[in-house]
């Protein structure tokens, strides 16, 4: 597959998800019992659940409740990243220690313990996957600045800047093109699209298990539907109800996000 | 160049500190957010008594006085007790019956990847292999998870509490654990990597020149870097195992975590907390062991390894 076809597949579930969200209604339409558990053929495009709501609206309020998040935590990545990289091509061992030691603090929890902790002690009014999902990106930033660093490493680091220095390039070309648009890319931007998945994942688990707890959820409001919503209902196809449908968008869901990073990171390969 | 020393060293003190950092840390910020801690167990408007309630639990004289005497407390072996998932009962049996479930939850997800990583470290696993285990390990967690609860509903039904079902559960949830989130593929691809970069280096062909194996003169520089992935994998298996063991009902450290989170319940959220701290603790010390064996046998610094 070319740069080319991953970059605009990758872009269009991009923009596919934003849009999506963008277009989320505030509430869920009214149930019609009448239309319960529709197929996507008697109710297009995606059926309806156990009222009559279209599922169609639970895929585009989930949709509302992680792409700004997925994509703040990601670029909060990025921007990590990028830093280790370049910090790597100064060259300060002191610099290098005390970005070691921030990884090993910040690095030596599971994240999940983390983000729970977090989850609990945020107060009622500033519940939400964003706080959620900046948490979760700072805890994946030691390893994006790890990964950068060892590709600064490899460039030669602070000695493949003097070389371009001598070849008269400004300090801002060589850092900015050079070193983060031909030589970082790959590993930030990768680093980046990974955690915008994991956001989307965390909220789905995290709404899943709260669910099955029939609990509120940490990411959202009780007023608006996750991804996880979604799956809830689709897995009572094992107790033999009919929501095969709703299954199938929810995994297609989960499909879409896990193929747009595997794009993404296709398309900014090194060449 | 940095000494040797110094990454093992910062490790052992991350060691040390951790399973402390993390109760006070808590304990800090439940001062921290709005009302008083007892309340919470308490609430005034409902319940009488919440002084006494707060002076029976350390919580009547501040952060300081409550985490010196639940750190005192714990070294002896008594964690405090829950403050609302099962009010008043104590949090010390709870951990002792849910860590086995989390350490076999974790080893058995654990040993496929160490032998994934031995495979690609040693190239009797092909590299065509880490397409499908990178396809394999695109699903999260959670559906791996609810694919293995579907399993067990199916086959045991009501019976999914049995000794049998129970097994099951954790042999299921490994097998979701080990591959959901790229956790072997990550693994297997991330230690061939280090190994082919460890393989291109100049004294390896020395080696070779001198009638060595590979595997004898790459492995000691690269294993601190490999125990590093690895712990970062357990701490990774660690981090899902909160996912499977709620979705799969295993009664293990996750979801005792799981459980103190969603009903508020600070008690057995710091100790839960606690309990992963250890755990973190001894991953790092292990790995920090393994780097100053290496840096003893090989007397010298430890070639830093491209990961």
């Amino acid at each position: 597959m070319s740069r080319v076809i991953a970059g605009v597949f990758a872009a269009s579930c991009l923009a596919l998800l934003v849009v999506m969200g963008m277009f989320a209604p505030e509430h869920l339409a009214q149930p019609d019992l009448s239309q319960a558990y529709a197929s996507p053929g008697e109710l297009p495009p995606f059926g309806a659940d156990n009222r009559g709501r279209p599922l169609l609206e639970y895929a585009q309020q989930g949709a509302q409740v992680v792409a700004l998040p997925a994509m703040l935590g990601g670029l909060v990545v990025l921007l990590f990243g990028t830093l280790g990289g370049l910090l790597a091509c100064v060259g300060s061992g002191r610099v290098q220690a005390v970005v070691q030691g921030f990884g090993e603090v910040v690095g030596a929890l599971p994240r999940l313990v983390v983000v729970l902790v977090v989850a609990l002690l945020l107060p009622q009014d500033m519940r939400g996957l964003t706080p959620i999902a900046l948490t979760w990106a700072l805890l994946a930033a030691p390893g994006a600045m790890d990964e950068a660093a060892s590709v600064a490493g490899r460039l030669g680091g602070a000695r493949f800047v003097e070389a371009l220095r001598a070849h008269g390039f400004s300090r801002a070309r060589i850092y900015l093109y050079h070193i983060v648009a031909l030589n970082l890319r790959p590993v930030v931007v990768r680093q980046a699209i990974e955690t915008v998945m994991q956001v989307v994942f965390l909220e789905i688990a995290l709404s899943y298990l709260a669910l099955s707890d029939s609990q509120p959820s940490f990411t959202h409001n009780d007023s608006v539907r996750s991804w996880a919503d979604i799956l809830y209902l689709g897995y009572q196809v094992i107790l033999d109800v009919e929501t095969g449908h709703a299954l199938a968008l929810g995994l297609g869901l989960v499909g879409v996000v896990a193929l747009m990073s595997l794009s993404v990171t296709w398309a900014v390969r090194a060449r | 160049m940095q000494r040797w020393y110094v990454r093992p060293l910062v490790r052992l003190i991350a060691a040390l500190l951790l399973p402390a950092a993390v109760p006070a840390v808590i304990t800090a910020l439940i001062w921290a957010l709005p009302g008083d801690p007892a309340a919470i167990i308490c609430p005034p408007e409902v319940c009488s008594g919440t002084e006494e309630l707060a002076k029976r639990w350390n919580l009547n004289d501040g952060p300081v006085h409550f985490f010196t005497e639940w750190i005192g407390a714990a070294l002896s072996g008594d964690f405090g007790r829950s403050w609302r998932l099962q009010q008043g009962a104590p949090v010390a049996p709870m951990l002792i019956e849910s860590i086995p479930n989390t350490a076999l939850l974790v080893l058995f997800s654990f040993l496929p990847i160490l032998l994934g990583v031995i495979g690609a470290a040693t190239r009797v696993l092909p590299r065509a292999a880490d397409g499908l285990l990178r396809i394999l390990g695109l699903p999260p967690s959670v559906i791996f998870a609810l694919a293995a609860s579907a399993i067990i509903t199916i086959k045991y039904g009501s019976a999914a509490f049995g000794d049998e079902a129970e097994r099951v559960k954790l042999v299921l949830g490994a097998l979701a654990l080990g591959l959901a989130d790229a956790a072997m593929a990550g693994a297997v691809s991330g230690v061939r990597g280090l190994m082919e970069s460890e393989r291109k280096q100049r004294y390896v062909r020395f080696g070779i020149l001198r009638g060595e194996g590979v595997l004898q003169n790459t492995l000691p520089n690269a294993l601190p870097a490999i125990i590093g992935q690895l712990r970062a994998r357990v701490l990774h298996l660690l981090s899902g195992a909160v996912i499977v063991e709620v979705v799969l009902q295993i009664n293990g450290l996750g979801d005792l975590l799981w459980g103190g989170t969603l009903y508020q319940d600070f008690g057995v959220v710091i100790a839960a907390a606690f309990g992963f701290a250890v755990i973190s603790a001894g991953l790092l010390i292990t790995q920090a062991l393994v780097e100053i064996g290496v840096a003893l046998h090989v007397r010298r610094a430890p070639k830093v390894v491209a990961p």
